[in-house]
């Protein structure tokens, strides 16, 4: 049995529209208008029990709608869903004992205590008895790194820290699914690698299915295994990860900075020069990976001075799905 | 009934995770009850009499008292539920095994006890220094039985206005129109027992009196004909708000938008 199974499952909302102005506001008042949002439209996908599935898309795409259908959070307009054979929005309760959910916009631990008070409670409330709810947090503080952190106020912990904190209470009571919603937002570069790891390390110890939304492709390459990508509620790509990354993932931003200045014309072989900056100690160049290899790039770079600065990046995800748009436009 | 309990005890601990703050906040009784002061014994005074409709100035000091700690310490869930609502943090609270209401019931009620605790203790003993000591201790547990059933009530209409908030925008009006109604035809600001015949007729015939009157009422005189009316008065309107919430809920929860996707 897949761990999810979803056929043509639609959400629309209806909102309230009213333009600017004293007088638009009086009009929305006898006549109010409505505008209906079709947040997803006609989903259809598959996952397997202990599977990362990344779900990716850029902001309004429609992941995180799908993710609290599918914790039985919200309903649907139409279409089915199964989760771990239960119907989410009517089996709710039962099926909160199986999965873990993440919203990384929002916190689930108390602000003003411990989380260890958090932890706690929850072992009630999934009804683990006392001694199993000790033994669990000891395991989960010792993977996330978070044994010195349980007793500090989470008002005073960092973000990264709370993140580690939100996802490890998420495991308490073993899911088998657990569902991150942009478990890495707003995190820097170390503490994104930090949950990233801690995450890859208890999936696969205790077999959780992870099912990710991110619009960060960085989570994705760390985390999945496949990837479905969603724009305007519909899918437009899924395959796997390393599908993706030999079709898109392929070209690389460089950004430089030299401790003197470079010139105007700066160029490197194999790299197209994206900008040199205007007092000329910086520059931002591109190349794909897989015509000019990122070592030979970068000993031409440091040939050409005294490197002070340097960073290497994937092109944003929206450029990944442009890209695929384009690729689809292109066939037809 | 050990996750509600739970949920209870950290609602309590996180109260008294400021205390400073509590008794800050709890401060404010003091002022009312000065204010309440001033305007009854003029009242009283300018009546030449020591009781009026069968209240002392002492027994209706005491009834303010408990009316005001109930007013003022009453979860304040309406708000908190549009908050979760608004700020999506109510999807964390759907997608746990326990039931929501009653999650919000202990959460409730281990926000309330503190707040209430601090606002009587305070409130009465401003209230013995200027108007006399409280009722005898006979009163206490029969005003108690009473108080449970009104706290009740308030978490039913609290939860009912913020249940409003799956479905519309704003529900701070909706709070607003439900206090007012608890102060005037509840017996808030004034016992039910000074008003004409005919208003205390209706007033008795609307929930409002057996929220905040009947407790207050049952504090300074715990009649028995009365304690028999006050119950079963919240026996029938808990019964009824409780049904509605029960529909609301189910009827909201297909309804609800989760703000932020």
């Amino acid at each position: 049995m897949p761990a999810i199974e979803v056929t043509s499952l639609s959400k629309t909302f209806r909102t309230k529209r009213k333009a600017a102005g004293l007088g638009a506001s009086l009009r929305s008042l006898v006549r109010p208008e409505f505008r209906t949002i079709e947040a997803v439209r006609g989903l259809s996908f598959e996952m397997e029990p202990g599977e990362l599935l990344g779900f990716i898309g850029p902001n309004g795409a429609g992941k995180s709608t799908t993710i609290k259908i599918l914790t039985g959070i919200l309903f649907p307009s139409g279409g089915e869903a199964k989760v771990l054979g239960y119907v989410p929005w009517k089996q709710r309760r039962q099926l909160a004992y199986h999965i873990g959910t993440v919203f990384g916009q929002r916190p689930q631990l108390w602000y003003h205590l411990p989380a260890i008070d958090t932890l706690t409670l929850f072992g009630k409330i999934y009804e683990l008895d006392d001694r199993q709810t000790k033994r669990r947090i000891a395991e989960l503080a010792e993977a996330f790194e978070i044994e010195d952190l349980l007793e500090t106020p989470v008002r005073k912990l960092s973000l990264g820290q709370r993140m580690r904190c939100e996802v490890a209470a998420s495991l308490l009571h073993k899911p088998k699914l657990l569902l991150l919603d942009e478990p890495s937002i707003g995190l820097d570069v170390v503490a994104k690698q930090h949950i990233r790891d801690a995450i890859r390390t208890m999936a696969a110890q205790e077999n959780v299915g992870v099912l990710l939304t991110s619009h960060d492709a960085g989570d994705l390459e760390a985390l999945c295994k496949r990837v479905i990508i969603i724009n305007h509620g519909q899918i437009v790509y899924q395959d796997k990860v390393s599908a993706l990354k030999r079709s898109f993932l392929t070209s690389k931003l460089v950004e430089v900075r030299y401790a003197q200045q470079v010139g105007a014309d700066f160029r490197i072989a194999g790299t197209e020069t994206l900008k040199v900056a205007k007092e000329r100690y910086g520059v931002k160049l591109r190349f794909d990976a897989r015509i000019t290899p990122v070592g030979k790039v970068m000993a031409a770079l440091s040939a050409a001075g005294t490197l002070v600065d340097i960073t290497i990046s994937d092109p944003p995800l929206e450029e990944v799905i442009a890209a695929i748009y384009q690729k689809a436009e292109n066939r037809e | 009934m050990k996750k509600y309990f739970a949920v209870f005890n950290i609602n309590l601990v996180n109260s008294l995770a400021y205390p400073a703050e509590l008794v800050t906040r709890s401060l404010m009784i003091l002022l009312f009850m000065w204010i309440f002061y001033q305007l009854w014994r003029v009242t009283f005074a300018a009546s030449g009499s020591d009781v009026l409709n069968g209240l002392t100035l002492r027994d209706t000091m005491w009834y303010l008292l408990l009316a005001e700690t109930l007013e003022l310490g009453r979860p304040r869930l309406a708000r908190v539920i549009s908050q979760q609502v608004k700020d999506g943090s109510i999807a964390y609270l759907l997608n746990k095994p326990y039931d929501f209401l009653l999650y919000q019931l202990s959460s409730g009620l281990g926000e309330s006890l503190p707040r209430m605790g601090m606002l009587f203790l305070l409130g009465g003993a401003l209230t013995w220094v200027m108007a006399g000591p409280p009722p005898d201790l006979v009163n206490w547990p029969v005003a108690l039985v009473a108080l449970v059933g009104a706290w009740l009530l308030h978490f039913c209409f609290n939860a009912l206005i913020g249940l409003a908030a799956f479905v519309s925008e704003e529900v701070a009006p909706y709070e607003w129109i439900y206090q007012k109604f608890t102060f005037v035809l509840g017996g808030m600001l004034i016992p039910l027992d000074f008003y004409p015949a005919w208003l205390q007729t209706v007033s008795k015939s609307l929930p409002f009196a057996y929220m905040m009157y009947g407790p207050a009422r049952l504090f300074v005189q715990p009649d028995p004909a009365l304690f028999a009316q006050i119950i079963l008065g919240q026996f029938v309107w808990l019964s009824v708000l409780g049904g509605l919430l029960l529909l609301a809920y189910s009827r909201g929860l297909r309804r609800l938008a989760i703000n932020g996707g």
